[in-house]
């Protein structure tokens, strides 16, 4: 993709993304369970990772040279289930089986289940931990792969994400990516009202991250600050991606309620509609 | 079986093994959370500081950035104390290692109340609980300098995790060194016929101990040392109680979801026979002296041979009613 201008990469991954929006609502209205609103927020950042920036091999989910990716915010693994499916590591048929017995997609993110998935996840405000040690195993084997973490704003509640944000700079963890999804809603309400974290930027700067704040669902801004980080030397970086809850449905979109709930018919086909753009 | 004045602590034991493995084994790495000198890991570190990193007072960062580590295949010796590890770091160890099952071993120190000069905050009572419960974690419990030294390549070789449960001070030595070890495995260190002691660690020379008083009282105790917790040695403990028909369990550890717990489901199911167990009475224990606390808390040897002398009883009273 390097060769090609920004603006027309950012033009694919919006189409790109689109299919991506109806696979996270297809999936869970079909499963009758999920959590659409921090897949829809996260979306258009995982899509660019998958579809541009993320160096990998769907025939060779395990290729030891590749970049690697931990969903922090496991719930929201319908956006990372169908960007893979859609980039080739299983058929897209399989997103039809989402948290169904026997399924390859399970509940959160299994690693031993799913081909692609490089970390189990699921439990709030460890994957950056894990982010870690795979990019301190990388530093150790001076391999060129980055490791991208996405955190949910809510899971950063957990003080284990400032543990390993300490450890990431300790370390000079230059391959380490994490991305904030800043929906800020949590599943109880406004993050400014159940735990306020901000200023999240401070506080990455204060653990001697280098920061980068974006609109996360403005693609080009989004590539941008991922080559971006790929020329900060000697920290790990952290973009702070502004993103809206349940964006793409307009009935999902910054309200609480839709975090963990499954549309009804007739919201099932307004949302593939509203996706659609018809 | 001689016991030996021990001079070394077990957990410096396997510190030094690890140290001398890693030239022979250069893929694993070590995790340490701020008490290398404790822990002895630093040892490993002066030898190879680009293998060993120190992670901070931070436990449950540690183990899941070696479940990050150990994602892609590499082996990691994470360090820390048995509570720490055990419990603050079980959530993590639990989703993040036991679940993937990836290759990530613990040097454990400070088991049960053998930190006993440091009270209840370092003292391991309840870890043997939290980690053999977790599924796909295997658990030893080394009694010695040489037992601790051969669980460094028993930790390593194992697939998927394994918690080796140590201790802060040197007890006694009763291996050669070249005994060997495996999970799984178990080693009866005194023949006896009229009942079975099984014990782990330090409490196991309590229960050499006692069973010399209890020859002396003309009971014949056999003495298994059931370093592997888990999984542990089925044939050799049905083995012993087909001869025995009496089991009593001693360890340092809370009675609640010890080894005693499972051995005794274990028995009720395929072997019931007299039985007793010695443990932490749903109680946390103390600063002080390790023999003064162990004989408070019920573990020393002549409550062993209290213990073992009633379940013998019982078990010629059934015979007799049979």
């Amino acid at each position: 993709m390097g060769g090609q201008r920004l603006e027309d990469r950012a033009a694919y991954l919006e189409r790109v993304a689109r299919d991506v929006r109806l696979n996270i609502v297809r999936m869970i209205y079909e499963a009758q369970s999920g959590h659409p609103g921090g897949a829809l927020s996260a979306a258009d950042i995982v899509t660019a990772l998958y579809f541009d920036i993320m160096n990998v091999d769907p025939s060779n989910p395990h290729w030891a040279d590749r970049d690697r990716f931990v969903l922090s915010k496991g719930h929201a693994c319908p956006v990372w289930y169908t960007c893979l499916a859609m980039r080739g590591f299983f058929p897209t048929k399989e997103l039809s089986t989402l948290r169904k017995f026997e399924s390859i997609l399970q509940g959160h993110p299994d690693m031993k289940k799913t081909p692609g998935v490089d970390m189990t996840t699921g439990s709030l405000g460890q994957g950056l931990s894990c982010g870690v040690g795979m990019a301190l195993e990388g530093k150790m084997l001076r391999k060129d792969y980055r490791v991208y973490v996405m955190l949910g704003d809510g899971e950063i509640n957990e003080g284990q994400v400032w543990e390993a944000a300490a450890t990431a700079a300790k370390f000079k963890l230059r391959n380490l990516c994490a991305i904030v999804d800043k929906n800020n809603l949590q599943m109880d309400g406004y993050t400014h009202e159940v735990l306020p974290m901000d200023p999240i930027d401070g506080k990455f700067a204060a653990f001697n991250w280098h920061v980068l704040s974006i609109d996360g669902h403005n693609m080009q801004e989004v590539l941008a600050a991922f080559e971006q980080a790929r020329e900060v030397r000697d920290k790990p970086v952290c973009i702070i991606a502004e993103t809206v809850k349940g964006k793409g449905v307009s009935y999902m979109e910054d309200v609480r309620a839709w975090h963990g709930k499954v549309p009804d018919h007739n919201q099932y086909e307004r949302a593939i509609r509203e996706i659609q753009g018809v | 079986m001689v016991m030996r004045k021990a001079k070394k602590a077990t957990r410096k034991a396997f510190a030094e093994r690890m140290k001398e493995y890693g030239a022979h084994d250069p893929s694993f790495v070590v995790f340490e959370a701020d008490i290398g000198y404790s822990t002895y890991s630093y040892l490993f570190g002066d030898e190879y500081p680009d293998r060993y990193f120190n992670m901070g007072i931070a436990e449950a960062n540690m183990v899941g950035a070696a479940a990050g580590m150990a994602a892609g295949g590499r082996t990691v010796i994470a360090c820390g104390y048995g509570v720490f590890l055990s419990m603050r770091a079980l959530e993590t160890v639990r989703t993040f290692i036991c679940y993937p099952n990836l290759n990530v071993k613990f040097l454990s120190s400070h088991g049960g109340v053998t930190a006993a000069i440091d009270g209840v905050t370092h003292q391991a009572t309840e870890d043997i609980g939290m980690v053999t419960t977790l599924p796909n974690m295997s658990v030893v419990a080394p009694a010695d300098e040489n037992a601790a030294r051969a669980m460094v390549e028993v930790a390593v070789n194992t697939p998927g995790p394994v918690f080796v449960r140590a201790m802060r001070d040197p007890l006694y030595n009763i291996y050669d060194a070249d005994e060997t070890f495996e999970t799984g495995g178990s080693k009866i260190v005194r023949d006896g016929a009229d009942i079975t002691i099984v014990s782990y660690g330090d409490i196991l020379f309590e229960a050499l101990e006692a069973a010399e008083e209890l020859r002396r009282m003309g009971i014949s105790a056999e003495v298994i040392d059931m370093y592997s917790i888990k999984p542990f040695d089925k044939a050799t403990l049905l083995g012993s109680l087909e001869k025995t028909g009496a089991l009593l369990v001693a360890e340092n550890h809370q009675k609640r979801n010890g080894l005693g717990y499972e051995l005794a489901a274990f028995c009720l199911t395929n072997k019931p026979v007299p039985f007793d167990h010695l443990g932490l009475q749903d109680t946390f224990a103390e600063s002080g002296n390790y023999y003064k606390v162990l004989d408070k808390y019920g573990l020393s040897h002549n409550h062993i041979v209290a213990a073992a002398g009633s379940v013998v009883k019982k078990k010629q009273a059934e015979v007799a009613f049979a």
